[in-house]
């Protein structure tokens, strides 16, 4: 079994991301590199003005799934901390709904792990966005995450 | 005579889309003995056709893990059946 390091941080919030602090929790004297990826609501959507949006999520098995891509970043580069923070409930353009940060020793590990940090959250955790304009609002379409293959049922 | 089957009861919750259109965010089933996630989604597709044309792109999840329709549902079990995600 993976150790996951107790100082990675991820979280589901109710209140806007205050970025800074995510930033500065990762970062340590035995690193050289910080790599983080901002994503905020953009003013349009396939063309239609955006006016707002609301984030929901399983949020018991998003942060599962989160501490999941923890454990996979970890094993898969030279990294040194993770945080990943998604925000939910209403937002409007411009506000940050999900904040990554990596740190590492060298700058490679920490690109190479912020990239998949986001590709993975956005495939595999149960969060959802809806997208509100002037006309009505849809849910974005999103991804379907794998589907896992049949388990053995543990013996009851 | 036939012998009836167990009932097991678990938590069905809904989110996004499939939330709006079930008109809540949770529920409590009883299901026999024996069952899967499947059968429960046809129960649910039987009370609200629209949900049908939504299976293929729905990932069934038991206790927060993504599961396979075919996985049976136990006592006491969270299912939900999850729209594509759309995070980030």
């Amino acid at each position: 079994m993976i150790h996951l390091p107790t100082d990675d941080r991820f979280e589901l919030l109710h209140r806007p991301i205050d970025v800074e602090s995510v930033m500065q929790h990762v970062r340590a004297d035995q690193d050289g590199a910080i790599v983080s990826f901002d994503g905020f609501v953009r003013n349009e959507s396939h063309g239609r003005p955006t006016l707002h949006l609301e984030y929901e999520a399983y949020e018991s098995m998003a942060l599962t799934k989160m501490r999941e891509i923890g454990v996979q970043v970890h094993e898969s580069f030279a990294i040194h901390r993770l945080a990943m923070v998604h925000r939910l409930g209403r937002l409007e353009v411009g506000d940050t709904s999900v904040f990554i940060a990596v740190s590492a020793p060298h700058r490679a590990a920490a690109f190479d792990a912020c990239r998949f940090a986001i590709d993975t959250l956005k495939k595999t955790v149960p969060i959802w966005k809806k997208e509100f304009f002037a006309d009505g609002a849809v849910w974005a379409d999103g991804e379907i995450p794998p589907a896992p293959p049949v388990r053995a049922e543990p013996a009851s | 005579m036939p012998t009836v089957a167990p009932k097991l009861r678990v938590k069905v919750i809904f989110f996004g889309r499939i939330r709006e259109l079930v008109g809540r965010s949770e529920e409590l089933e009883e299901v026999v003995e024996g069952a899967t996630l499947a059968d429960l989604f046809d129960r649910y597709a039987a009370k609200y056709p629209q949900l049908a044309g939504f299976r293929s792109s729905l990932v069934a999840s038991r206790n927060q893990e993504f599961a396979a329709w075919e996985t049976r549902v136990a006592a006491g079990d969270d299912i939900a059946f999850l729209p594509p995600v759309s995070g980030g």
